[in-house]
């Protein structure tokens, strides 16, 4: 696992070297805040506001602003990072190099990871901002991050996976976009199906919207967060057997 | 891990320890194509193997797979006394080796990239950055250092791929191609390099070249449709050319067919084939073409023969009338080897 912080710290460097991270991150950034301005600007006009419904709360969970843009951001990042390697053959020397699958596949990971950490960072000044007006509730914050933090290492992690299992750049964005895009519609077809059948149950279980608002609210559901590990592991797991596969086929 | 048949290294025979080397029976299939069919050799330490064949007969694959960057369908590979299959690790840790067409990170500079190679391949943090400096100034690029990748040209990548492969001072380096698409003097002095690379580590270089084998390698592998045709040092080559006849090419002026004549009656001469050159237009000739005339000498013909016969040749064409312009003995190279070896069955072909 030596080989781990090499890996780690080249690609997290790779990552920002290049203009396509900065130009997510600002996008990114000016989405979040034009959401936050609307979110507030809201807040500040409703006179009869529910009571269980805080700007923060708002912003990390009700809206669909969230995952949308999560949906845009992840398959990006993510595409380049097997499939450029091993179109470009660079993957051969890393092969040759004695590192194992596992210390691959991790170190990637925990650098994009890194960078989606980075990306939101900026956002905890929302939160500040926020706590000059009034009372917050700092708990449900830090739900709400770890919230944040699981949905998006998921999500992270299938993209991962996605590029793993192909050549091409494009195939890897536009697959975890698909599988992102069906966890999406999953969590609609919580609103749409009947309350009581299967199909409203599943669509609840994975319903992004559920876990967030849960999440955003200071509830850290267990059920979410075994949900959010294993939509981690098992990517992942795919992932490093996919690298093996590569060496002994 | 899927298990593999051979033996552990430690019930091998001592004499198999001393080899740096060594495959036994590797098959390496892709699907229904088979890209290294039954291959078996040893490499001593400080050889310079040439891996020889021609595009598309299993070079790359065969030094993937020693490389630990495929794993072998069938056949054991021990490098060091590792298996590959069940030690890859430490089997890799042995050895340094550069892509086809050097692959590297475009977007890193010289000396970034190799100290993340360095770091990869466990050089320690206090000597790293004297086995990079190394690197570059035994490769050759220590003055595009601080380039990026993506800025130089495709001889400088391939240096850095050098530099790349021997920065952890791996006892085994194994190049693969290192001078495709390089001008004349890049490949000299890759070649150079290649050379005294060969005085402290074994080296397997791959090239489809066949002077490049001449020029810097002691032992050759020849590798035809991935099957190994011939193997030995570059000693047992020149031998099996001699074995396998030798030719003596003529420049003489006069009539085509009188010097085919001619010297296909000198007694030990095999074949004779003589064609009509363009006249070279220095001034000396009377008007008469100039002939090039190979003679071949039968397979098994020793070297004193073959003198005796040249010089008969010579007596027999001057009393024939002929001018002898230029005499070429040629030892029979090994692109004669390989096309002989590598030459369709006829027997096959007329089926």
């Amino acid at each position: 696992m030596k080989a781990f912080w090499p890996i780690y710290k080249r690609e997290l460097f790779v990552f920002f070297a290049t203009p396509l991270a900065w130009a997510l991150i600002v996008v990114f950034l000016v989405v979040q805040g034009m959401h936050f301005f609307l979110l507030i600007d809201h807040f500040s006009r409703e006179v009869d506001v529910a009571s269980d419904e805080t700007p923060m709360s708002a912003f990390f969970g009700n809206t669909v602003l969230l995952y949308l843009v999560l949906l845009v951001l992840v398959p990006p990042m993510t595409m380049r990072m097997f499939a450029e390697e091993r179109r470009s053959g660079t993957i051969e020397s890393l092969m040759s190099a004695p590192v194992s699958s596992a210390a691959v596949v991790l170190a990637k990971y925990a650098a994009v990871l890194t960078a989606y950490v980075a990306m939101w960072l900026p956002t905890a000044l929302y939160l500040v901002i926020l706590g000059r007006t009034g009372p917050l509730d700092w708990h449900a914050a830090a739900s709400a991050y770890l919230g944040v933090l699981l949905v998006g290492a998921g999500y992270l992690a299938v993209g991962l996976c996605a590029s793993a299992l192909t050549q091409s750049q494009f195939l890897a964005m536009v697959w975890t976009a698909l599988v992102l895009l069906v966890f999406f519609i999953l969590g609609v077809g919580e609103f749409v199906t009947r309350e009581g059948t299967l199909i409203n149950a599943i669509c609840a279980h994975v319903s992004v919207w559920s876990h967030m608002n849960d999440f955003a609210s200071g509830t850290v559901d267990s059920r979410h967060v075994v949900f959010y590990v294993t939509l981690i592991a098992l990517p992942l797991f795919v992932c490093t057997r996919a690298v093996d596969a590569w060496r002994w086929g | 891990m899927l298990l593999r048949r051979g033996r552990r290294a430690s019930a091998l025979p001592a004499r198999y320890k001393a080899l740096v080397i060594r495959v036994a029976h590797l098959t390496k299939r892709y699907g229904a194509q088979l890209a290294v069919d039954d291959v078996s050799f040893e490499v001593g330490k400080s050889q310079v193997v040439g891996l020889l064949g021609p595009n598309g007969a299993g070079k790359t694959t065969l030094l993937r797979t020693l490389a630990g960057v495929l794993g072998p369908t069938t056949g054991e590979i021990t490098i060091a006394g590792h298996d590959a299959v069940r030690d890859s690790f430490e089997a890799r840790r042995h050895i340094g080796y550069m892509t086809e067409a050097a692959a590297l990170y475009v977007e890193m500079r010289v000396v970034e990239y190799l100290r993340f190679r360095a770091e990869l391949k466990r050089v320690p943090r206090r000597t790293r950055t004297a086995h990079v400096d190394e690197a570059m100034a035994r490769a050759g690029v220590i003055d595009v250092a601080n380039k990026r990748i993506a800025h130089l040209s495709k001889g400088y990548r391939q240096r850095v791929g050098i530099a790349d492969a021997i920065v952890a001072k791996p006892p085994i380096v194994i190049l693969d191609e290192p001078t495709a698409g390089l001008d004349p003097n890049q490949i000299r002095q890759a070649r150079a390099l290649v050379r005294e690379l060969g005085q402290s580590h074994t080296v397997i270089v791959s090239t489809h070249i066949l002077s490049e084998v001449e020029a810097c390698a002691t032992h050759v592998l020849l590798l035809h449709r991935g099957k190994l045709i011939a193997q030995g040092s570059m000693a047992a080559i020149a031998s099996l050319r001699r074995e396998r006849g030798a030719t003596v090419d003529f420049i003489v002026r006069g009539d085509a067919e009188r010097a085919q004549a001619t010297a296909a009656s000198v007694s030990g001469v095999e074949a004779a084939s003589a064609h009509a050159l363009h006249e070279t237009g220095d001034g000396t000739g009377d008007g008469t073409a100039l002939v090039a005339l190979r003679v071949g000498f039968g397979p098994g013909t020793d070297a004193r023969t073959r003198a005796a016969a040249t010089e008969d040749i010579v007596t027999a064409l001057v009393a024939g009338g002929l001018r002898i312009r230029e005499i070429r003995p040629a030892a029979g190279s090994l692109e004669d080897i390989f096309a002989q070896l590598t030459a369709p069955d006829p027997a096959s072909a007329a089926a």
